[in-house]
């Protein structure tokens, strides 16, 4: 039993300072571009201390929408977050030298508290820019606000904004990764417990967590206003539709099983680029069921908007159930899709 | 841990749009060495000032044709038999902006006879005559500034007309302060009449209208034919900073004008005669000559007095495209800022006129209701519509220049029926005869703004992208990605047939009528008259005639008249002498065009044939001898003649 910390720790604290030292003069953030009329793409990269990549450019397209221009003077943030990083670094390589516990588990802490108010902050500004609109804007969309997404991807009319940590970015998460695997360590070390897997699980949880967090599962299906990704007819009957999630998150839907299964065929998607298809529910409408858990009932009652005469079903009890209604058999996901 | 992040972040990010084309793309687009193509594309040259022509669906480039630019390789605006036709009543304007294209129509169908094209900058209409591939006549107009919304066409070349993009101060006091805008500040619509026949140009009136800036029109046809329809934007009549200004209402208008009725107005003399000046410039065939000739008067008629020419109908969102459907019908106006396409209905139009269904009146034109005219909205169809065209079964193709894509949609239903991505941030798009009565179909061109990515890099400046697709099948298919001249806005493609039957092959020399011609070896010679020295030369394979000229003295201005007397298809020749400030000229078979040259040294200059025309083309050259001033070598010319031969004493 001791407050000292361990040799790991000490070495990690090392790495975790140096880290967030890199992270002063690397981009911390980014956030890209895609138009149709940009197919090289255009970035914003934020910096602790400046913007970097295509701001002009990116100004540039905003005045039609009415955004305020991205200016570094407009935020604070430019003027003291390479302090706060720096301090946070100067405070890492100052607890290897105190060798005490309890400050290392300060300056976690604080560094923990530091990344959910910059996360905040990042949030706020992009609220900000997204909906203080100019009244006098000459391209005005009813209802459409421009807030880029915090992570992960979003349309905002022509263009699709993809933001992400960029390298200074992720020598910040790995700094958290590692503190945080270093208290859960010490914590361990200095309670004399016994070996348990814990710790382990909740690292590779977390790791999991962030990993899947982007494949969001099915989305939505919101009917009366998405179209069908085949026909191109608006979705608008609840008991049916479908859709097919791609390996890279992308999502199709379609208005009924006949035109999601003309799809596979058209060989506009390679096969292997499918993750998941999902159904709706016809019991529970708009309810997105796995194609592998689904039972479908064909049957020439069922009036499908597009004449597949099927309908999908999350469990097999309702199925039998509307089959005394509806009469037709049961079919299975490989019938219909040949 | 975190690279492992960083890559489950980087596979949700959505690919780029596959824009591979399928597999028989190629097989359609394909047209074999030797053979012809099925359409003849005429595709404007935007700030190039010319006209392009293509070959439809190869997208191979077959012609350049010079309207309102000079074109040294032609020697179009540098000889002096073609100069005159870029002059204006500000005197010669060597250059334009030619933004739209329209073929000559009978009954409401391509007639293959002249193709008209509009100037932006220096307003003026252009006529092209198809059975020479070669500007005809160029028509100024008075009282008019960046004249975009022409040369649309009545059904049977009745009119073309040509309408005010930025409107002006107009009449006899027009210095006038910018600021005064919304007083001072008027736009004019010009009606111009082609005769049947000839194809000559006249102003036939002018209509005065509110200050706002007309953007584009199309004519009524069938049922709606004697009514002309223009979209216009600014109707918040903004001097400055357009992009803002001119984008606050919800919604600006499109004019129908009752044309039928200004022609009655103007028949019981209701018009009133303005004095203006403007040119009108027509080459003449015969004499292979442009005659240039001022104008001085035209006739306005003022729709606010004169009832029932003029209405509004309000249509959302600075309107761009103004676009009449094959039945005649449904007019569609493509509000550029708007969310919807709205669809107007002739009918119903015709109804509100006759309920008087106005919702008020805009500068002292009666505005229609919205809603009293409306057939339907094409909703959420695409983001930054701007022109439509029509397939003649029933579907309408619109461009959209943000979300950079076409967008077929049923005219019936109003519903959406596919969309297919261009490259990239398409302007106008072209489906063959798309605008008349009997479309031809079959492809839809589309004709980009954007180019970036498309073609191996060619620095900064790149060439303009256009991509044909085949519309026969119920999905648009990307068949062909082709480079075009200038910017390409508003285009017309026509069966081939059509036009290929009448095109001339040569000029015939016995119709030579040029004051300069030489119809043989001959009648070459040199004739001084006082400082100006007129070479009337021949050209056949593989000479000039004469080739030696002497006794020219600085200070004289030589015109070299060259006359072609080949008679054969295929045979141009071509002409340049050194030192000459100005171009080349390039002579058609049968034809006599003139080069000025005023030498400045003293020396002996080579003069050569630049189109190669035969196996001794590299022989087809001669001298000419400039001497000083007062030099007393007698003026003398010749071809074969040796120096045994040669009584030239040689000072």
């Amino acid at each position: 039993m001791t407050s000292k910390m361990s040799l790991l720790t000490r070495i990690i604290a090392v790495i975790g300072a140096l880290l967030l030292v890199g992270a002063i003069f690397l981009p911390v953030w980014r956030i890209e571009l895609t138009a149709p009329q940009y197919p090289e793409g255009l970035v914003l990269k934020i910096y602790a201390d400046k913007l970097g990549g295509d701001v002009e450019v990116v100004n540039g397209l905003n005045h039609y929408i009415g955004m305020r221009t991205l200016h570094e003077k407009d935020f604070v943030e430019f003027q003291v977050l390479p302090y706060i990083i720096g301090t946070l670094a100067f405070f890492g390589l100052l607890s290897v030298v105190v060798n005490r516990k309890w400050f290392f588990y300060v300056w976690a802490g604080f560094f923990v508290l530091f990344a959910v108010i910059a996360m905040v902050d990042f949030y706020r500004w992009e609220y900000n820019y997204g909906h203080n609109l100019d009244p006098a804007a000459p391209i005005q969309v009813p209802g459409m606000t421009y807030q880029p997404p915090l992570i992960g991807f979003k349309q905002l009319l022509n263009f699709g904004a993809y933001s992400i940590p960029d390298m200074g970015g992720w020598c910040m998460v790995a700094t958290g990764l590692l503190l945080v695997f270093c208290v859960a360590f010490e914590l361990k070390r200095s309670r004399h417990a016994r070996r348990s897997p814990y710790n382990s699980i909740t690292v590779v949880a977390i790791a999991l967590l962030l990993m899947q967090s982007c494949s969001s599962g099915p989305q939505p299906i919101r009917f009366g206003e998405d179209a069908c990704e085949f026909c191109k007819m608006t979705i608008t009957d609840k008991k049916f539709g479908a859709e097919i999630e791609t390996q890279k998150g992308k999502i199709y839907k379609f208005d009924d099983i006949h035109c999601l299964t003309s799809f596979l065929k058209s060989g506009t998607l390679d096969t292997q680029q499918v993750k998941n298809i999902y159904m709706v529910d016809f019991a529970s409408a708009g309810n997105l069921v796995l194609s592998s858990q689904c039972f479908l009932l064909q049957s020439e009652n069922i009036q499908a908007p597009m004449g597949s005469h099927i309908a999908a079903f999350a469990n097999e009890d309702s199925l039998r159930s509307f089959q005394q209604q509806l009469n037709g058999k049961q079919v299975s996901w490989h019938e219909v899709n040949q | 841990m975190a690279i492992a992040g960083c890559m489950a972040y980087m596979s949700c990010k959505p690919s780029a749009g596959n824009d591979a084309v399928s597999g028989d793309a190629a097989a359609k687009a394909y047209v074999p060495p030797g053979k012809y193509d099925e359409l003849y594309n005429f595709v404007s040259g935007g700030f190039s000032g010319q006209t392009s022509v293509y070959g439809l669906p190869s997208g191979r480039l077959l012609r350049v044709i010079p309207v309102f630019s000079v074109d040294p390789e032609k020697g179009y605006g540098y000889s002096e038999e073609t100069k005159a036709m870029l002059n204006t009543s500000h005197g010669f304007v060597p250059w334009d902006d030619l933004h739209h294209m329209e073929l000559s129509q009978t009954n409401g169908e391509i007639d293959g006879r002249w193709l008209f094209g509009n100037a932006n900058n220096t307003p003026r209409v252009a006529r092209i005559d198809l059975k020479t591939f070669r500007t005809a006549e160029i028509i100024e107009l008075p009282n008019s500034a960046g004249n975009h919304s022409s040369p649309f066409i009545t059904e049977n070349t009745e009119y073309v007309v040509a309408g005010t993009r930025f409107s002006v101060p107009i009449g006899d006091n027009t210095d006038v302060p910018i600021s005064s805008y919304k007083q001072n500040f008027k736009g004019t619509i010009s009606f111009i009449s082609v005769d049947k026949n000839t194809g000559r140009m006249n102003i036939a009136f002018q209509l005065e209208t509110p200050g706002v800036n007309f953007d584009l029109s199309h004519a009524g046809k069938g049922p709606s034919h004697g009514w002309f329809f223009f979209s216009c934007y600014n109707s918040e009549q903004a001097n400055t900073l357009l992009e803002v200004n001119a984008s606050q209402r919800d919604k600006d208008f499109i004019l129908a004008v009752n044309w039928k009725k200004a022609e009655e107005y103007l028949a019981q003399g209701k018009g009133k005669k303005k004095q203006v000046r403007y040119a009108r410039n027509h080459y003449d065939e015969s004499t292979h000559t442009a005659v240039s000739e001022i104008l001085t008067e035209v006739t306005m008629l003022d729709p606010k007095e004169l009832k029932d020419i003029c209405y509004l109908i309000p249509c959302p969102k600075s309107p761009h495209g103004c676009d009449v459907d094959p039945t005649g019908e449904y007019i569609v106006g493509s509000g550029k800022l708007a969310a919807l396409i709205p669809v107007f209905s002739f009918t119903k139009m015709q109804q509100a006129i006759a309920n008087k269904d106005f919702e008020g009146e805009y500068e002292g034109l009666p505005v229609l209701k919205y809603e009293s005219v409306l057939h339907g909205e094409v909703q959420k169809p695409g983001l930054g519509p701007l022109h439509t065209e029509f397939d003649g079964n029933g579907y309408a193709y619109t461009s959209f220049f943000i979300s950079s894509e076409i967008v077929k949609w049923s005219i019936k239903d109003l519903k959406v029926v596919d969309r297919v991505p261009t490259y990239y941030s398409i302007g106008h798009l072209c489906v063959p005869g798309g605008d008349t009565k009997k479309p031809y179909g079959k492809y839809v061109i589309a004709y980009n703004k954007i180019t970036k990515d498309r073609y191996l890099p060619t620095g900064p400046e790149l060439a303009q992208s256009a991509q044909l697709y085949d519309i026969t099948g119920d999905k648009m298919q990307l068949i062909l990605d082709f480079p075009t001249i200038g910017e390409p806005h508003y285009a017309q493609a026509v069966p081939a047939d059509l036009i290929s039957k009448n095109s001339v092959k040569f000029y015939n020399i016995n119709e030579n009528k040029h004051p300069y011609v030489a119809m043989g070896e001959k009648e070459a010679k040199v004739v001084r008259e006082g400082n100006k020295v007129h070479v009337y030369a021949t050209a056949i394979r593989s000479h000039f005639a004469p080739d030696n000229i002497e006794g020219i003295k600085l200070g004289d201005e030589v015109y070299f008249h060259i006359t072609n007397l080949e008679q054969d298809w295929d045979i141009p020749h071509g002409f340049a002498v050194k030192g000459a400030n100005n171009a080349e000229l390039l002579i058609m078979p049968g034809e006599t065009q003139t080069l000025k040259w005023v030498p400045e040294k003293a020396g002996v200059y080579p003069f050569y044939c630049t189109d190669f025309c035969s196996a001794l083309h590299q022989e087809m050259s001669g001298y000419i001898r400039v001497s000083p001033r007062g030099s007393n070598v007698e003026l003398t010319y010749s071809l074969g003649k040796t120096e045994s031969e040669s009584t030239q004493p040689n000072n």
